[in-house]
Order: C-alpha cells, then sequence, then structure tokens
C-alpha cells in the first residue's frame, strides 16, 4: 500500500489514505493540490510533517517514474534517444543494453520515427510520449502521470491506458481531467481545497460527484 | 472576414502537412493525431510561421490572438499582477474572471498549470479578437474550466474562432469540423453532418453514431439530447 499519514504540507492536509496496488486516477479542481500529492507520492517533495511510504519505504528509496504536468520540465537533455537513456544511464546500465532498451522502449511506444529528433522541435505532444517512455523504460515500481493525457488524442489515451497495465508497475498514479480515464482506473481520488474529500472505487466515489462536472458524460447519459 | 489557407505545404524530411480551406466566421474545431502538424498549422495561419509554399489571407481581420498550447509560452510577468498589466487588464477583473484563489502578488510560474492555463484564458478572453486562433485551450483546465471556456466562447459576438484539440468531452457550440489526415488538413463540413465524417470524433460522439444517434451540436447538452433519443 502507498499509505499517507498526517500529512501537512504546504496548503494539502491528508490524516490518513491508503492507495491499494493498481491504477489509481486523482481527480479535482485547479489548485486543489493534485500535483502536490503526486509530488509527495514521486517523493519530489517531502512533507513538513508526517509521512508517506511505499509499502513501507521512503518514496526516495523506491523506483519511481514520474511525468510532470509541464512538458517542458521534464526535458533534461537536447536529443530524444539521450533524454530515453538517461534513466538507465544513471543506474550506470551497460552501453549496449541501454542502446538495445532504448530502442524496444521506442518501438513499444510506437515513437522510432522520433529516434533522432531534437527534444524542442518536437509537438506537445511528442514531448510527452518520450517523457512517458523515459517514465518506463526504467520498469519502476510506481509509475506517477500529471495529466498527461491532456496533451494526447483518443487513439494514444486509449493505447496509454492498455500500456499503464501492462507496465509491470505495481502502482500507476495518474491525475487526469478526462472523467471517462478517470471511470477506468481501479481507484479514484478526489482532492478539493487540500484535502482528499472522496477516496475508493470510481463506482464508489463517482455518485458522490453526480452534481457535479465531475461526473463522466457516459455514466450520465449510457449510450 | 474569412482566413484563406491557399494550398500551404509545410514539412520536413519526416514529416509534411498540406492545408486548403477557407475558414469564415464561427467557431471551428481541428484535429489530428499527436505530431500531426496542428500547432504548426496554428502557427502558419498566426502569420508567425511561413509555409514553404502557398499563401496564408487573413481577409478583413484586423486584429488576431493565438493562443499557445503551453500558458507558460506566454508568461511576461513575474506576478500574477505584472502578468495581467502585460495585457491591459486589471488583475482583480482577470483573477474574479479566471476563478481562481491567488493574490496579484503571486508569482505567475508558482501557479499550478491549471490555474496558469485559467489566467492565460481569461486575459485571452477578455478582449475581442476578429481571428481567435486557440491552441489545446482545454488541456489542463479541470470540468468547470472547461465548461467556463465554452460558455466564453459561445458568447463570442462574432470573428473567426479556431480550437485545435484533443479535448474528449467538452466543447463548445462548434459550426465546422476539420481535421488532419494522412498529412493533409481535410474538410469535414459543417455541423451538424460533419460528425459523421470525422474520424477523430471522441468515443462517446463514434457510439452514438454507430447507435443511430448521431448528435446535432457537440455541447454537452448536444451530447444528452443524442444520448436521450429515441431510436427510431
Amino acid at each position: 500500500m502507498i499509505t499517507f499519514d498526517n500529512i501537512r504540507y504546504r496548503h494539502l492536509a491528508i490524516d490518513t489514505l491508503a492507495i491499494a496496488p493498481g491504477v489509481t486516477s486523482v481527480i479535482g479542481p485547479n489548485g486543489s493540490g493534485k500535483s502536490t500529492f503526486l509530488k509527495l507520492c514521486a517523493g519530489i517533495a517531502e512533507p513538513d510533517c508526517g509521512t508517506v511510504l511505499v509499502d513501507g519505504c521512503a518514496p526516495r528509496e523506491t523506483e519511481i517514474g514520474y511525468v510532470n504536468e509541464f512538458p517542458d520540465r521534464n526535458i533534461l537533455f537536447s536529443t530524444v534517444t539521450d533524454e530515453l537513456a538517461s534513466p538507465l544511464r544513471f543506474r550506470h546500465t551497460p552501453c549496449r543494453e541501454t542502446d538495445r532498451s532504448v530502442r524496444a522502449c521506442m518501438e513499444t511506444m510506437g515513437i522510432t520515427r522520433l529516434l533522432d529528433r531534437n527534444m524542442q522541435d518536437l509537438s506537445g505532444g511528442e514531448k510527452i510520449l518520450v517523457a512517458l517512455a523515459a517514465a518506463f523504460i526504467g520498469r519502476p515500481r510506481v509509475l506517477i502521470l500529471d495529466e498527461c493525457d491532456s496533451h494526447l488524442d483518443a487513439d494514444r489515451c486509449a493505447w496509454l491506458n492498455t500500456a499503464l497495465r501492462a507496465s509491470g508497475a505495481g502502482y500507476v498514479i495518474r491525475c487526469t481531467q478526462q472523467m471517462e480515464t478517470a471511470a477506468e482506473g481501479d481507484h479514484l481520488v478526489y482532492i478539493e481545497g487540500g484535502g482528499v474529500v472522496h477516496a475508493g472505487t470510481p463506482a464508489a466515489v463517482f455518485p458522490l460527484l453526480a452534481d457535479t462536472p465531475f461526473y463522466p458524460f457516459s455514466w450520465r447519459w449510457p449510450v | 472576414m474569412r482566413l484563406v489557407l491557399d494550398h500551404l505545404t509545410m514539412g520536413h524530411q519526416l514529416w509534411s502537412l498540406t492545408a486548403n480551406g477557407i475558414f469564415f466566421p464561427g467557431v471551428h474545431l481541428v484535429s489530428g493525431d499527436v505530431g500531426s502538424g496542428k500547432s504548426t498549422l496554428a502557427l502558419m495561419m498566426a502569420g508567425l510561421l511561413a509555409p514553404e509554399s502557398g499563401t496564408v489571407i487573413r481577409d478583413d481581420i484586423p486584429q488576431m490572438m493565438l493562443s499557445f498550447q503551453f500558458p507558460e509560452y506566454h508568461v511576461t510577468g513575474l506576478s500574477v499582477a505584472e502578468e495581467c498589466r502585460s495585457w491591459d487588464l486589471d488583475p482583480d477583473a482577470v483573477i474574479r474572471s479566471a476563478g481562481i484563489d491567488v493574490t496579484g502578488e503571486t508569482a505567475a510560474l508558482s501557479l499550478s498549470r491549471g490555474e496558469l492555463k485559467r489566467l492565460h484564458l481569461a486575459c485571452v478572453l477578455a478582449r475581442d479578437y476578429d481571428l481567435l486562433l486557440l491552441d489545446e485551450p482545454f488541456s489542463s483546465l479541470d470540468c468547470p474550466g472547461k465548461e467556463w471556456v465554452c460558455g466564453q466562447l459561445n458568447k463570442r459576438a462574432g470573428g473567426i474562432t479556431v480550437i485545435f484539440t484533443h479535448e474528449q468531452s467538452i466543447f463548445p457550440d462548434i459550426d465546422h469540423i476539420w481535421e488532419i489526415v494522412g498529412e493533409e488538413l481535410a474538410d469535414c463540413g459543417d455541423m451538424p453532418g460533419a460528425v459523421v465524417r470525422w474520424q477523430h470524433a471522441p468515443p462517446l460522439v463514434k457510439k452514438l453514431i454507430c447507435t443511430g444517434r448521431s448528435p446535432l451540436a457537440l455541447t454537452p447538452e448536444g451530447i444528452r439530447e443524442a444520448a436521450c433519443r429515441t431510436r427510431g
């Protein structure tokens, strides 16, 4: 489990929360604290008080793949190849194995055409696909994605939902503003005003949001 | 008033785009796969990027605005108030319109991306432009934010609005649909007929079409009407 206990950080306050393995969608209004929540899960931020644990370990002691909501803030290197190779190089993976993994990852992600491109020449969606690939390539235990789907077309979104399941990550935690996507997850966390207002399965949480714009269209008007 | 794309071509060794068409006043939707050239097309429409061949004619369009996909690219002020003043707008009015819980002193780049997008769009939508080009206006916005943008666009008195987007659920009242397919801008036509020719239609719209309930509009009301329509 990923556990939050007595967390206080900036305007986020979470007394207790447990996230089970699987795909967890995090939804809520702009500025409610969703990205801050993800940064605490990833160990990018540390709480002023309280603890976040991933199966009993601190996030910084766990292999985590993270994609920032600002596509440009994911970029460390100038070329797609270097960007993708970087998580493996940081681990001192042998060069030949790194090259093999980069090529295999690009094929899996359907982005082999980007191989020789510069990061700054990519479209917004392509930058996100490369950032996703860099998050996937290290086969992390936890994948944390901050609104990646807002830059992807419908086919890529559908592909991503399948790829997340096949990634081997025990936990996938993703912010999304696509409620149809959130409805497909295993768990749903609704954050508002810096606190977790609802948490549970989509079937349990969405009915509590039935009178809000966060209720999925396909649930409101089944086709 | 019209925007003419006269046999535009653009590309490099791995990618190309051709575009031909006329955009009349109304709300136009342009969709396409990741990397298909939507942002490039927006830049060419705005005159910020020259096509390799062909011309863009902005006929009777004295005022134009392009909103970039990434709101952070627009930021020129250190604080929210400075950013609003750079648009010659009153910060308090913009903050109220954006519906964000910040002060004028808040650092602009400390906002969440959704808050920054709201702030940026509130600045853009505070004025009327003859040609309004919006590159991914819905990305990072929460559902109420998307509804707010749609409401603002539906209130626009005239002019040409072109929305480049991957949005799947919440749309304003769209008049005309275009999409990039096979490296070419395809004209799907006016609504409601356009929707059946629209290859990038959202899954819910495709389901409605498959069940013989093609929506007359892409607004939430249009989707609801189609979903609730008795199948004949």
